[in-house]
């Protein structure tokens, strides 16, 4: 199964859904997304996974890059993330660094 | 169940063994996933460590693709193939890359886990995860091929 991702600015708030399996293969375009989101420097990054069922280590290096990127005052929050994709955050220390939250209240 | 029943049945697990074999590219990483989740679901491993053994797969199937074959200009294939015993279910991964064992990769350790995303670096972190995931993790070089064995207790499997 494919990636797709689909983005949209709203208010200062750059949200982006990932539906389906982020591996190596596909990091690219999430990269691409990330680079554009930056560009229109927003004020936080709402990534919506309640529909990706796998994420792979290229997956959590995209996540460094999107930090680096935009910068340590942008926070990060991962909306509705599957069980094994928050244990794979958890293990990796991600979940410190990141919101986890089931639903996003604007 | 008669002699021949039983010997039609072993074939049929068999057949689900058979190993699959796929260029080495990044676009076989879904082909490699449905295998492993295929053949251990079939052995009756749990949930989750299906979903475990798949990520350690695909990471190592990732390494030997982008470092064992395209940061030498190289191509080649990617064998991937199930075995179980009383105790593991096995998946084995090989290619014919310049011999590289993994075991050797740096990852990162507590201190780095710890930091905030904006001091991370972007290494190690796919092949830590492997082997924080798997029960039991080997490599050999056999002529000029690189052989990962990748293991998941059955016992554990009904996670």
């Amino acid at each position: 199964m494919a990636l797709t991702i689909t983005f949209e600015m709203k208010d200062g708030v750059a949200r982006v859904t990932l539906e389906g399996e982020l591996d190596a293969g596909v990091a690219e375009q999430f990269r691409q997304v990330i680079e554009n989101a930056a560009a229109q420097t927003p004020k936080r990054l709402v990534l919506f996974m309640d529909k990706l069922t796998f994420m792979a280590s290229a997956g959590l290096r995209m996540l460094i890059y999107a930090k680096q990127k935009m910068g340590e005052g942008v926070d990060i929050y991962i909306i509705g993330a599957q069980h094994p994709v928050v244990r794979t955050l958890e293990m990796s220390g991600f979940h410190r660094s990141v919101y986890l939250k089931d639903t996003y209240e604007e | 169940m008669d002699a021949v029943m039983v010997a039609a049945a072993r074939g049929a697990w068999c057949g689900l063994m058979k190993p699959l074999v796929v260029p080495g590219t990044l676009d076989s990483l879904g082909a490699i996933r449905a295998y492993v989740r295929e053949t251990a679901q079939q052995a009756g491993i749990g949930q989750d460590a299906v979903y475990d053994l798949t990520l350690a797969v695909e990471e190592f199937a990732t390494n030997a693709i982008t470092h064992g074959y395209q940061e030498h200009g190289l191509s080649g294939d990617i064998t991937v193939s199930a075995e179980q015993n009383d105790v593991e279910f096995i998946i084995r991964l090989e290619d014919t890359a310049p011999a590289f064992d993994p075991r050797t990769l740096a990852m990162p350790n507590e201190e780095d886990l710890a930091k905030p995303l904006e001091e991370r670096g972007i290494g190690g972190l796919g092949v830590y995860l492997s082997v924080k995931v798997l029960d039991r993790f080997d490599y050999q070089r056999a002529g000029n091929r690189n052989c990962l064995t990748l293991a998941m207790n059955r016992a554990s499997g009904t996670r």
